[in-house]
């Protein structure tokens, strides 16, 4: 199905319509404007391209092409006057606005608010977010009663310590729980709260990050990622972090002590001068912001259960290196088994089910008391370790299908965005809706855009 | 471009990949090598540090004199790691304690270019002076594990000789 292709035409089109004369003005805040001087380059073709062209420029070539999927299509390729969109923009959402959401607004659509230190351009989205908010001419999501009901858990947390308020998002694959983490995220930005959220926690565990044997932690740092969370976390959390100052001195290797009294920032540009000292530094800052009761914390992870799977990593002597012995894992391990603390805020997790490099271990599913897709005995292995790291999560069930409101709300938002190949009646929403049985990533994926009917 | 022990890395492969490229290491030990000098799988040779590159080529040039790498301790759960100002000589006594003895590193064994190409031409040079069939097929310059000569044939008829190049 050939609708992809269409799609990144048609937002082109709507791009060419903001740079024309005529009154429309589409901001797209995920589609990438060609910069200034910028060409874009065709991958050469067939064994002539790769012997005259230099090894670089072919480097370069394959990795515009990679980076060009879902990518809108340059202005300049799209002169025919049949990609002028002169029909005003019929997606008008609402924002998402901390005071709005309640039960009233269940199954409406709302619109994800775009400022410079959005934290979801800052932390990154998983990749199937990515792709759809490509897509999609705004981000959006639509409110499910269970975000109503996570709200509400983060509103009882935002009292109490995080200890208490440690929450997996469980269901089958493509039922809402990354969108779910999403919403909660944005609740919590929104509300002054500190976050910090890891999008894709297989990259902490799948061998594309530096690690290095630390004989002081006796755990193998990753002085990289940990750079780039701070910076990250950094700049998301600005404003909150300007306000917070260290409560005690701060020891830091190869420098001399921060003394009590720092403000968090010049502590996290310690952090972010040498990445050497990045792991450091970050398990110093969480520690510090753990203490204050100032703004509670949110840490948030998808991917939840990459944390809990054996690692990639290979030790000098070719073992696997166990998750928890890996800095960045154990720390989040650690926030995630109630061993450190915030005095106020939570621990989110989602779960991913459709990676199977990383399933769902059996120590976890134990845990949030999830029922076995294999058996199970007493004779399978549990490492205590990781039992001991899963004890105390609670789990949130985010329901298996969509409810049919719910489910129109989507219909709505794709229809109204002109992303339905079909014709967008009835018909075809309760079609593919019975033939996704409700579930939210089919019945986009596989059921609106990926048919075609007269 | 990263050059060590004669052979060109070129920089934007991935490291795990770029040293197949020495004769007599194949994806499992490039993976094994990679482990050694703690480089993760997706490290690309550019990023690869001064201080890797030159602990690879002096692995590389003699693999069986590299002194072993001892089984670091690693943290338990409830392990409290001590703080940031200890100093270094005092970390490096407490982990050489608590440091395991390495078992047989099959690294040590490996033969790489010039070594490895010698124990192809010393093997043939073997089956010629001791008059086998294999050394005849050899020396004539034809298939030696049985494959047919009336047709094809013609790698065998291309390389096969005494001191076969490996």
């Amino acid at each position: 199905m050939l609708t992809l292709p269409v799609r990144c035409q048609r937002v082109s089109c709507q791009l060419l319509a903001s740079s024309s004369t005529s009154p429309l003005v589409q901001t797209r805040s995920y589609a990438t404007q060609p910069k200034k001087g910028q060409i874009v380059k065709q991958a050469s073709q067939g064994f002539k391209g790769k012997k005259n062209t230099p090894p670089g420029q072919m480097e370069s070539a394959k990795k515009d092409k990679k980076m060009m999927a879902f990518q809108p299509l340059p202005v300049s390729q799209l002169p025919h006057p049949l990609f002028e969109s002169d029909r005003p923009d019929s997606l008008t959402l609402q924002s998402f606005h901390p005071e709005m959401l309640t039960r009233v607004v269940e199954s409406q659509a709302l619109k994800f608010p775009h400022n410079d230190n959005d934290p979801f351009r800052i932390f990154g989205l998983p990749r199937n977010i990515l792709v759809e908010f490509r897509l999609l001419s705004k981000p959006c999501s639509v409110i499910r009663s269970v975000t109503i009901d996570a709200i509400n858990k983060l509103d009882a947390a935002s009292e109490k310590n995080s200890k208490e308020s440690r929450v997996v998002f469980t269901g089958p694959q493509g039922c809402g729980k990354s969108f779910l983490l999403l919403q909660a995220l944005q609740y919590c930005n929104a509300r002054d709260w500190l976050v910090l959220y890891i999008p894709r926690a297989t990259n902490l565990v799948n061998s594309t990050t530096a690690h290095t044997y630390d004989m002081r932690t006796r755990t193998y740092l990753q002085p990289i990622f940990a750079y780039q969370t701070l910076q990250r976390f950094l700049k998301v959390n600005t404003p909150r972090l300007e306000q917070l100052r260290t409560q005690t001195g701060i020891e830091i290797e190869r420098r001399h002590p921060v003394p009590p009294g720092t403000p968090l920032v010049e502590l996290i540009n310690i952090g972010l001068k040498d990445q050497g000292h990045a792991p450091t530094v970050l398990d110093a800052v969480l520690e510090e912001i753990g203490k204050q009761t100032i703004f509670p914390v949110l840490l948030a992870v998808d991917d939840f259960q990459a944390l809990y799977c054996k690692s990639h990593y290979r030790d000098q002597h070719f073992s696997a290196i166990k998750s928890y012995h890996l800095s960045m894992p154990r720390l989040l391990l650690e926030y995630a088994s109630g061993r450190k603390s915030f005095a106020r805020g939570a621990v989110f997790g989602a779960l991913s089910m459709s990676n199977t490099t990383f399933p769902l271990p059996v120590e976890l599913r134990e845990a949030l008391s999830l029922e076995y897709d294999r058996p199970y005995g007493q004779y399978v292995k549990r490492q205590q370790e990781l039992v001991e790291y899963a004890h105390g999560l609670e789990r949130l069930a985010v329901p298996s299908s969509l409810s049919v409101s719910e489910a129109a709300s989507v219909f709505e938002v794709w229809m109204k965005d002109r992303a339905v190949p079909s014709k967008p009646n009835d018909e075809l929403f309760l079609t593919k809706y019975s033939e996704a049985s409700g579930n939210a990533r089919a019945f986009v994926w596989k059921g609106l855009l990926s048919s075609m009917s007269a | 471009m990263v050059h060590v022990l004669g052979v060109q890395l070129p920089d934007y492969q991935y490291a795990r990949f770029a040293l197949t490229a020495f004769y007599g290491i194949g994806h499992k030990t490039a993976h094994r090598l990679c482990a050694r000098l703690q480089i993760h799988d997706k490290c690309k040779v550019r990023s690869l540090t001064p201080h890797q590159i030159t602990e690879l080529a002096a692995f590389l040039s003699s693999p069986s004199t590299s002194t072993p790498i001892p089984r670091f301790p690693l943290a338990t759960s409830s392990y409290k790691p001590p703080p940031a100002s200890t100093p270094l000589a005092v970390l490096k006594e407490e982990t050489k304690k608590l440091s395991q003895r390495a078992w047989a590193d099959p690294l040590r064994n490996i033969k790489i270019e010039s070594e490895a190409r010698r124990v192809v031409k010393d093997n043939i040079a073997h089956q010629r002076m001791i008059g086998s069939y294999v050394g005849k097929r050899h020396a004539m310059g034809l298939p030696v594990r049985g494959q047919n000569t009336q047709n094809n044939a013609r790698t065998a008829k291309k390389l096969n000789r005494v001191d076969r190049r490996g």
